[in-house]
């Protein structure tokens, strides 16, 4: 239990983050206990070689290409030419034009829709059944026809 | 979060160094070719060294520092200064390398520092610091050490590897990891500890080792 609050000191002895009690502390705790000892060397050795771990130095290329990539960024882009825009606008005209005739053109030509076609088929259906009924106002015989489609009994 | 927790107080050279970082911000915003180029020419070799160690192999870590540099011209009319510029860089990078390591959903290859066909035999493009140890012997086996813990920390998850290379490594202190993370301090404690207690048992054994 003792050793390990000590252990949580090692780095921290290292560091310097220890006040002058806890130091004189740990040491005499390091001197008595010899496992913690041998942790201390090991946290040292850790240190060393974290500290002393070699820097690769960045190949210049990749300077280069960052420097290429930044100018390329800030060249300004090619502007059209006043005229060029001139020309483009009739042409464009001329585009939407013809794709608004041929879009009425494709309207004047289709059939009509199978709603209408339905439609104008009940109501011929209803005129049909007025003419039967008028014929039955004054009739004193009506039609088999009546009675079926009007569902009528005497 | 990051504007308050940057510690960038006390010593008179820090103070100097974040003023001549703004001052070379302030160009580079105002389309300062000299002072991006400035920046890259201060943190290339940083960031290419934490970008390597992130996602394992150089080709990856070429195109990751690319496009950190890129991203960095694009963001900088945005960056407001609250947090610093190295901080700033290594929030992008870090960003980006998690991007790459989720796309790649694999475990990173380890990074080798003997001639491999990697890295095309570059084992000499190393800038190995000075350990102060004019006994060979003892600079010859601090290398050793040094890929044990190499191999070591391409073995820790990517979350625990981020935050021991940015301290342990990079430097960066745990308000600045926070700020790049975008985590508690807590937390950046936490994972140093989790980190260095997996790094430590791989040192163990090969002290172990050495010792016999």
């Amino acid at each position: 239990m003792k050793c390990t609050r000590y252990e949580r000191w090692l780095w921290d002895e290292l560091e310097g983050r220890l006040s002058a009690v806890q130091t004189q502390e740990l040491r005499s705790h390091l001197q008595a206990c010899p496992r913690c000892q041998r942790q201390w060397e090991v946290v040292q050795a850790t240190h060393q070689a974290l500290r002393g771990l070699p820097r690769r130095h960045a190949p210049e290329r990749i300077r280069q290409q960052v420097r290429a990539q930044i100018q390329q960024a800030r060249a300004p882009k090619p502007v059209v030419a006043w005229w060029k825009r001139v020309a483009l606008a009739p042409a464009l005209g001329l585009i939407v034009a013809a794709a608004w005739w041929g879009w009425l053109a494709s309207q004047s030509d289709a059939p009509l829709p199978p709603e209408v076609s339905t439609t104008q088929q009940h109501s011929e259906n209803w005129v049909e059944i007025h003419e039967q009924l008028e014929v039955a106002d004054w009739s004193p015989t009506p039609t088999p026809n009546y009675f079926i489609t009007t569902g009528y009994t005497r | 979060m990051c504007s308050d927790t940057v510690s960038y107080t006390g010593r008179r050279i820090e103070l100097d160094a974040l003023s001549a970082e703004a001052q070379l911000v302030e160009r580079a915003q105002a389309q300062d070719e000299t002072a991006f180029e400035q920046i890259m020419n201060l943190y290339a070799d940083r960031l290419y060294s934490y970008i390597l160690r992130m996602v394992g192999n150089s080709s990856d870590a070429e195109d990751l520092l690319q496009e950190t540099f890129l991203r960095a011209y694009q963001g900088l009319p945005g960056f407001d200064g609250r947090a610093s510029l190295s901080t700033w860089l290594y929030r992008i990078a870090t960003n980006l390398c998690i991007d790459h390591q989720r796309r790649r959903a694999r475990r990173v290859q380890t990074v080798s520092y003997f001639a491999t066909e990697d890295d095309g035999g570059e084992t000499s493009e190393w800038e190995f610091p000075d350990l102060q140890t004019p006994d060979p012997m003892q600079s010859v086996l601090n290398r050793e050490l040094q890929q044990v813990v190499e191999h070591a920390i391409d073995l820790l998850s990517p979350k625990l590897r981020t935050v021991l290379l940015l301290y342990d490594v990079e430097n960066l202190s745990y308000e600045e990891i926070a700020c790049v993370l975008n985590i508690p301090i807590g937390t950046v404690k936490s994972r140093l500890n989790h980190a260095r207690g997996q790094i430590q048992k791989h040192v163990e054994v090969y002290l172990r080792g050495e010792s016999k």
